[in-house]
């Protein structure tokens, strides 16, 4: 399953932190967004099992103070 | 969180985690079989404690202290090891709840030492798949029983014979160097492509977990390009994989018959998947190695993958890395698809030469497709007669239904 990550911080290099996704063989895609009123965006595409994995290896990864919200990508 | 929650947040946090949980107290143990059972012992304290405690913070750490502190108990009762019992003693005492960067690269060599003894060739095919599957993808027995069509006694069977052939071996915990490095890397990666075409080619079985088995292949990949970056070959393997499971949706119509690679929908394809695809065998590209055979068989899998339609496919390409691919693994087969690709390039006629260059091999006498594609050659050279012999004759050595319908129409049409 692909879930899309969505870190919002006033930290600019806030989703930079995927190495861990990385090296968990997980990551997919990530890159910056167009800075919004929350700040300054990014998104990591991961490819795990569930949601339940999905979750535990955000909450694994040590980021500033922000916003994370996870979304399953539908499946055409 | 209720108890539901917690057991499918532990499966979760088993399947990150169980590796390295293995891998580090394998490097204190020096027995893989030991550590894969200590860290069991943690899963089911782990599962009795965290429903009713709560999950901890870090439960990678927790899992692994557990580990440790089982794998005392169970060294201490053999009481001629107290050499070893001091030093994981120390290490519990030691160990800080939190992971931090700084033990990265000491839990990356663990990991890889663990890839490398569970793949060792001295482990049957079998063996070495269902231990790479249980101790890396963190699978449970009954998961991996039910990806190969097995039953789960005969997948704990051969984890226990597995890890008692470690043990007699005296299997080092490890990463290989020097000469031994080449052979033992090959044997890695051809588990990891074992496991990924186990879940590509299968037509049978459970639904969700054969392509999890090509997710779990290619994970892994992921995994050991990372800890690995500077071994071309693993970077083939997985641009190889990345390309070919792009193609996962388009390789079937709607009744579940297969479409073959030229009449696939592109559409279909996963264009995510073929761009990581084709990055990973520029990594590979960079480290200038000479080619091996998964770096020119993921090259082959990029010149379909470059090719936003059929047409476009760079046949002459494709026709120069079979060559290729013929000088480093040679075979009958390789011979047929260069055979086909430089028909493509060149004509029927080039392919029809090289086709009957190779006729005689003893490998292709009963293979369907050598009269296959030398129906085809024939059929477009306008020897229709000759060509409806080959068609008949393929018809009738395939086994698959399907395909004889189609050889027959072939037949019939000439």
């Amino acid at each position: 399953m692909r879930f899309m990550v969505f870190v919002r911080s006033p930290d600019v290099a806030a989703a930079r932190h995927a190495e861990a996704l990385l090296r968990a063989g997980v990551l997919l895609d990530a890159g910056d967004l167009v800075p919004d009123a929350c700040g300054v965006s990014g998104y990591w595409l991961i490819d795990v099992r569930d949601h339940e994995e999905a979750l535990e290896r955000v909450k694994r990864i040590a980021l500033p103070a922000c916003v994370v919200e996870i979304r399953q990508v539908a499946v055409v | 969180m209720g108890a539901t929650s917690v057991h499918r947040t532990i499966d979760a946090v088993w399947r990150m985690e169980s590796a390295k949980v293995i891998a580090a107290l394998a490097r204190y143990t020096r027995d893989v079989g030991l550590a894969e059972e200590m860290a069991q012992d943690a899963l089911v304290q782990a599962l009795e404690q965290w429903p009713v405690e709560g999950v901890p913070r870090n439960p990678g750490a927790w899992l692994t202290t557990a580990a440790k502190r089982r794998a005392i108990d169970q060294i201490r009762r053999r009481e001629n090891l107290n050499r070893k019992v001091e030093e994981i003693g120390r290490d519990v005492q030691e160990a800080t709840p939190d992971a931090s960067e700084g033990i990265e690269d000491e839990i990356g060599d663990d990991l890889l030492s663990l890839i490398f003894t569970a793949c060792h060739p001295v482990l049957g095919t079998e063996a070495r798949v269902a231990l790479t599957l249980k101790m890396l993808g963190g699978l449970k027995t009954e998961e991996i029983a039910r990806a190969f069509l097995v039953s789960d006694s005969t997948v704990a069977q051969r984890i226990v014979r597995a890890k008692k052939a470690l043990a007699d071996a005296a299997v080092p915990f490890e990463v290989p160097e020097g000469p031994e490095l080449a052979p033992r890397l090959a044997s890695v990666l051809e588990v990891l492509y074992l496991i990924f075409n186990e879940g590509y080619s299968a037509t049978q079985g459970d639904d969700w977990l054969r392509p999890e088995l090509c997710a779990e292949a290619l994970r892994l990949g992921r995994v050991l390009a990372e800890l690995a970056p500077k071994e071309a070959e693993v970077h083939g393997l997985v641009a190889l994989m990345e390309i070919q499971a792009s193609r996962t949706k388009a390789r079937t119509g709607p009744g579940g018959e297969p479409v073959l690679l030229l009449e696939q929908d592109r559409g279909k394809w996963d264009w995510l998947l073929i761009g990581r695809g084709l990055k990973a065998l520029e990594r590979a590209e960079a480290l200038n190695q000479p080619p091996g055979p998964y770096y020119v068989q993921a090259a082959l899998a990029a010149c379909h993958g470059r090719a936003r339609r059929a047409e476009d496919t760079d046949w002459h390409r494709i026709a120069a890395l079979y060559q290729v691919l013929g000088g480093i693994s040679p075979s009958p087969i390789v011979e047929l698809n260069r055979a086909v690709a430089l028909s493509m390039a060149f004509g029927p006629a080039a392919g029809l030469a090289l086709v009957d260059e190779i006729a005689g091999e003893k490998a292709l006498q009963g293979y369907h497709l050598l009269p296959s594609v030398r129906g085809d050659f024939l059929a477009k050279l306008g020897r229709t007669e000759e060509a409806r012999a080959e068609f008949e004759k393929a018809a009738s050595l395939t086994r698959n239904v399907r395909e004889r319908t189609l050889l027959l129409d072939r037949a019939a049409n000439c």
